[in-house]
């Protein structure tokens, strides 16, 4: 079996922290170059005039106050108003175009995620709680996508800031500057301090959530079963152990995190101060009010880049353990896919060839050998055997759900590996164990299997399954809304309405996995008399445990011992005194009591 | 307000501290503004004093150690505060989880027909997120900037009446559109949750349909789906920012003209000499702190919005009550219990449809009672009532004498093993699913059980009884399934054991194993077992036939061949199949 994952198991992150997955997110920004450099424009615009406005109080401070000058305070108005409505327009534009492509972003990486896992095996589906993939496709996609749009821009905005900040810091004075940018050392050393723990203790947090979450979601889907076993209070106390154990990381990474901001500003007081002092004391001729004032401002405004840039750094953490997420499952090897040269399977009559099948779900375990046979357009094969001998193997190989280790299937003669999947696929009706309802009108879940179809038609295939009957009994008919969890629908129900879905797709093969099991004797000998006139013309395999079902049937395969171990008719195999013999002995003498 | 008194029931346990930190904001909100004024004093005293005030270089070491000795005071209160608050904050969405858990475990199925798993995650998610980032972040900001608003106005009012009256003239403006913003924005709020929440349930339905969606071959058309979802989302998003957008301009336009003011008629009335250049600096460095909260307004009342939307959902889901429930005076039994059924006079009706009418019928200890029927006859209704997954709506049903919404429900539901007809494994290993019902089994017991449901596959599997099945147990076979739900259903040696149609997926073999071990289980046990074929049922004491919600036929296997009725009818079907050869 696959590694598989349970609630309270943390998913391991396959790599270290790396810039790998973060330039392989790039890619995605990168569709959208122009747009970001637009925006990037604008934010510098934004930014610079945003600048003008210490000069000017400078300006107002240093000459027009002392001076009186009525006219330079006009003009000095005009010029603030212009900056001030400049970098609103600015902002504006920048704010839409970098939500425009946050959104294009998160678009175009969730759709391509979505036709991953759509082009995933089974397996895949099957070994992870279902919860943890969707949290994948909603939940980590809409957090990645801020880092790649507003991420980005805010970090080359926040160097571009600190780089214009200090500048015009040194044009108004190179001493006090200097003075500044002592802190940025000090801040520097912190981060790195901090930086590691922090970054462990979100992935834990990340771990945790989506450890409880997956819990939740399970207790929900599994609630019914939860209260015959009266496992309520214990499956809580679980709970709630999943959940302080979120808890604790939480609080740990706040206390983490708020550092930062502690020592951002008692470093931007200490640095003013220390300008003060050394503006004041020190410098000779004392520097001028107007300069103190403008470089103390510049001082308050140049320590914000720098606690952007170590935020930016959290939201880059965090992004960068979602987007390991996001691309483990987009690299997720596809095992079953069109050959590079598959051409799409013609019309067929349903010719069906196993040559020397050898298949194992796991390298080393055989489930199959060496099977070879030959089945005739229209013929319809039983397979019979033991719970577990790989009958649901064969038909499953059928469809090429998996892929053989050796030997070649053929349909038509031709090679279903050289075909395409939705060319084989759709000319197959396969009806599987699990009676799967979408949510949806119930005319909705049938004409799944063929979107065009006219109601007449979806009505019609109800009818030949003796669905129609109870359909009709519901309050809205045909109209009536299902879903999976509702339990509107009996498991016979279902599985005549996933019956008469299969048959609207009207296939020239038809598999039908333990179809009829819980569907009463009665309807099945009805649905039987219906499958009888349905079966003409098609290829059929059928796996059911009740003989009635098998007896009909043109051939009958036993399997077990990793192949086929007899085959042929019911009277041939009756007269053969073997396996199929003393299965349907038994059944016999079973039923009749003997 | 209800929801916020229910958000302060939650942080029981945490109350005092709440208060301490909305407290403590209160103090640093009022101390992030002396900054400023220790900035006026150095200006006044020692930079550019008024004329004729002498320079005071001597108080500038002092004041500049004040500013710096407050700041480290200051943040160190701060940091305290902000952990208060959040830890508050988790506090209180860590307890409405704890009990939505808990409550939502207790709903009956009803409810689970009613609301989706998708829907229900949203809400024990993002909603109950959104009660956090309002409870730890909205409210210390809100009172940070409400406090840090007063007393800036009751300073810039004791500097300058008429400057700070003008400025206040903006106000006005600012208010009216903010209000207009948040008032017209909720729609756009709304479509952006409904559109996620339909995206999220369109995925969460693709991947637990992933085999019917690879059955079909309908990837494509799954992707062109999810693709229509997608794009609405997206669209939802940006109609959200466009709209913000589009009052983001007067909103900040009209903040920073308080700034200009400033500027403008903050020099004029220094050059005339109505306020001094300390008290200009002041004004320009509290300008920010004045426009901030007005500012901040807009989001301020999207986030009360969201609050609001959010709690609703979750308040729904906090005081939703089963009505399945235990009684006060419940009776509570610690020794066995015999396994006596009866139904009397029982009928359920559901949505306006009487699904089991008059079902009138006493099973004794001991007794092993099969059950037949159409599809939808009402076999599963009948035996969802005995552990009372549902309730009748008229007559009783009495296990043991006592009617079973006198049981308590733990008594109740221990004392029944039930293995439902969809078959539902947790992702555990194999021995935590069998062991289910009591997690203190060895594994040697369960391996027992799993014996008696003839699992011998279980063995075959690489860890054996370790191996961790998926969710809903897709990795394993119908028939494999059912033989562990059966093992579950065993493991918990139940006085009544409910099997509803369990061996449908299981060959002949093994279900006549399956029968012989049924039949000689080392505990008493009353069996009734759903199921349709006749090797099942003629083994049994009695045989019940329902159809229409009634019991039709009833008796034991020879009675009911005599009676020439749907028995004798499907027992001839099946016996056709032999009586050729």
């Amino acid at each position: 079996m696959a590694a598989r994952n349970r609630y309270d198991v943390d998913e391991t992150l396959q790599s270290a922290f790396s810039f790998k997955h973060f330039r392989r997110a790039i890619r995605y920004a990168r569709r959208h170059t122009k747009r970001m450099i637009l925006a990037l424009a604008a934010s510098m615009i934004a930014a610079l005039s945003s600048l003008v406005y210490p000069l000017i109080l400078q300006q107002a401070f240093d000459v027009v106050i002392p001076a009186r000058d009525y006219r330079q305070l006009a003009v000095l108005t005009v010029i603030a108003t212009l900056t001030t409505l400049l970098s609103i327009a600015m902002t504006k534009a920048r704010a839409r175009i970098v939500c425009d492509v946050g959104q294009s972003i998160i678009y175009e990486m969730r759709s391509d995620l979505f036709a991953h896992l759509q082009a995933l095996p089974f397996s895949y589906y099957d070994s992870r709680p279902h919860g943890k993939i969707l949290t994948r496709v909603i939940h980590y996609i809409n957090n990645v996508a801020d880092m790649l749009s507003n991420g980005i821009i805010n970090f080359l905005m926040d160097i571009f800031n600190l780089v214009f900040i200090a500048i015009f810091m040194f044009f108004v004075d190179v001493q006090l500057s200097l003075i500044i940018l002592a802190g940025v050392p000090v801040f520097i050393l912190l981060l790195m301090l901090i930086k590691p723990a922090q970054r462990r203790v979100w992935q834990k947090i990340s771990n945790k959530s989506s450890n409880m979450n997956a819990y939740q979601q399970e207790s929900l889907d599994g609630v019914k079963i939860n209260q015959l076993f009266t496992r309520e209070e214990q499956n809580a106390g679980i709970f709630d152990r999943l959940n302080q154990d979120y808890v604790h990381y939480w609080n740990k990474a706040q206390r983490i995190n708020n550092c930062v901001w502690v020592t951002v500003d008692n470093l931007t007081t200490i640095v003013v101060g220390a300008m003060y002092l050394v503006g004041v004391l020190v410098m000779n001729p004392m520097a001028s009010f107007g300069t103190i004032a403008a470089v103390s401002n510049y001082a308050w405004r140049f320590w914000q880049p720098l606690l952007n840039l170590s935020n930016l750094y959290n939201t880059f953490i965090n992004g960068i353990a979602y987007l390991e997420r996001i691309f483990e499952t987009i690299d997720e090897p596809v095992e079953i896919c069109d050959a590079p040269d598959a051409v799409p399977l013609p019309p067929i009559e349903g010719r069906v060839s196993f040559h020397d099948v050898t298949f194992a779900y796991e390298p080393g375990h055989n489930i199959l050998e060496h099977v070879s046979f030959d089945v005739k357009p229209g013929e319809s094969i039983a397979l019979v055997g033991p719970t577990g001998a790989g009958k649901s193997t064969v038909v499953n190989l059928i469809s090429r759900f998996y892929d053989i280790a050796g030997g070649s299937i053929c349909i038509d003669g031709h090679d279903i590996s050289k075909v395409t999947l939705h060319s084989l696929r759709s000319q197959m009706g396969i009806m599987l164990q699990d009676s799967f309802i979408f949510s949806g009108t119930v005319m909705d879940n049938i004409r799944y299997a063929k979107l065009d179809a006219a109601d007449d038609e979806v009505r019609r295939a109800c009818e030949t399954v003796r669905a129609d009957e109870f359909i009709q009994e519901m309050e809205q008919g045909y109209a009536t809304e299902v879903n999976e969890r509702g339990s509107r629908l009996s498991q016979g129900q279902r599985q005549l309405l996933t019956f008469a879905r299969t048959l609207l797709a009207d296939p020239k093969i038809l598999i039908l996995d333990e179809a009829t099991s819980s569907i009463d004797a009665k309807t099945e000998r009805l649905v039987q008399n219906a499958l009888n006139e349905l079966l003409k013309g098609r290829t059929s395999f059928i796996i059911a445990h009740r003989l009635s079902t098998i007896k009909n049937c043109d051939r009958i395969m036993y399997i077990s011992n990793k192949g086929i171990t007899e085959c042929g008719s019911h009277e041939e195999l009756m007269a053969k005194k073997g396996d199929y013999y003393r299965l349907y002995t038994a059944q016999r003498t079973s039923a009749a009591g003997e | 307000m209800f929801p916020l008194r229910w958000v302060w029931k939650n942080l029981k346990g945490c109350q005092g501290r709440y208060v301490l930190g909305l407290f403590l904001v209160t103090i640093t909100a009022l101390m992030s503004l002396a900054n400023p004024v220790i900035s006026r004093q150095i200006i006044d005293r020692v930079l550019l004093p008024p004329a004729g005030v002498e320079r005071d270089l001597d108080a500038l070491v002092p004041l500049v150690a004040a500013m710096i000795l407050f700041t480290v005071l200051r943040t160190g209160i701060g940091y305290c505060m902000v952990l208060l608050f959040e830890h508050c904050g988790m506090h209180a969405a860590a307890a409405i989880r704890s009990y939505l858990y808990r409550n939502l475990q207790s709903q009956d199925q009803s409810f689970f027909t009613r609301n989706r798993t998708g829907d229900l995650m949203t809400r024990l998610t993002g909603d109950i997120d959104t009660i956090r980032a309002v409870t730890a972040q909205t409210v210390r900001t809100g009172v940070d900037s409400l406090v840090s608003f007063i007393a800036v106005l009751i300073y810039f009012l004791s500097t300058d009446v008429v400057f700070t009256l003008l400025l206040c003239s903006l106000f006005p403006v600012l208010f009216g559109v903010t209000y207009l913003y948040s008032k017209r924005v909720r729609p756009y709020f709304a479509a952006q949750r409904e559109r996620l929440s339909r995206m999220n349930s369109r995925a969460q339905e693709n991947i637990a349909g992933n085999r019917v969606v690879k059955a079909f071959a309908r990837e494509q058309y799954e992707i062109e789906l999810f693709d229509e979802n997608n794009k609405a989302y997206r669209d939802a998003n940006i109609a959200v920012n466009r709209f913000w957008l589009k009052y983001y301009p007067v909103i900040e336009m009209t903040a920073q003209a308080m700034s200009l003011a400033v500027l403008c008629l903050g020099s004029l009335f220094v050059i005339r000499g109505r306020i001094t250049v300390g008290q200009l600096m002041a004004f320009s460095g509290l300008v920010w702190t004045f426009s901030n909260p007005v500012r901040n307004l807009g989001p301020l009342l999207n986030d009360i919005q969201r609050f609001l939307t959010s709690s609703s959902k979750v308040i729904e889901l906090y005081y939703a009550s089963p009505s399945i429930v235990n009684r006060a005076d419940c009776r509570r039994q610690d020794e066995r219990l015999a396994g006596d059924i009866v139904f009397d006079n029982v009928s359920l009706t559901v949505s306006g449809r009487t699904l089991l009418h008059d079902i009138c019928l006493h099973i004794h200890p001991g007794e092993t009672v099969a059950v037949m029927g159409n599809t939808g006859s009402g076999k599963t209704l009948l035996m969802n009532l005995i552990p009372r997954l549902q309730d009748a709506t008229k007559g009783t049903v009495l296990v043991d004498g006592t009617p079973v919404q006198d049981w308590d429900l733990k008594t109740l539901r221990g004392s029944i093993g039930m293995a439902t007809q969809d078959v539902f494994l947790f992702s555990d290993t194999v021995d935590g699913n069998i062991a289910y019902g009591d997690s203190e089994m060895s594994e040697d017991q369960t391996r027992r059980y799993a014996e008696l449901a003839a699992a011998d596959f279980i063995d075959k599997m690489d860890e054996g009884f370790g191996t961790v099945i998926g969710e809903r147990g897709v990795g394993l076979s119908g028939g494999q399934k059912q033989r562990i739900a059966l093992a579950r259903a065993l493991a918990v040696r139940p006085s009544i054991l409910i099997l509803d149609d369990t061996t449908s997926a299981v060959d002949m073999e093994t279900e006549h194993f399956i029968q012989e071990s049924l039949e000689h289980l080392d505990f008493p046990c009353t069996k009734l077992i759903v199921a349709q074929r006749i090797s099942t049922t003629r083994r049994a004491d009695r045989i019940i036939v329902m159809k229409d919600g009634e019991i039709s036929e009833c008796g034991t296997h020879d009675e009911l061949i005599r009676l020439g009725g749907y028995y004798t009818e499907i027992c001839t079907l099946q016996e056709a199949i032999g009586g050729e050869s």
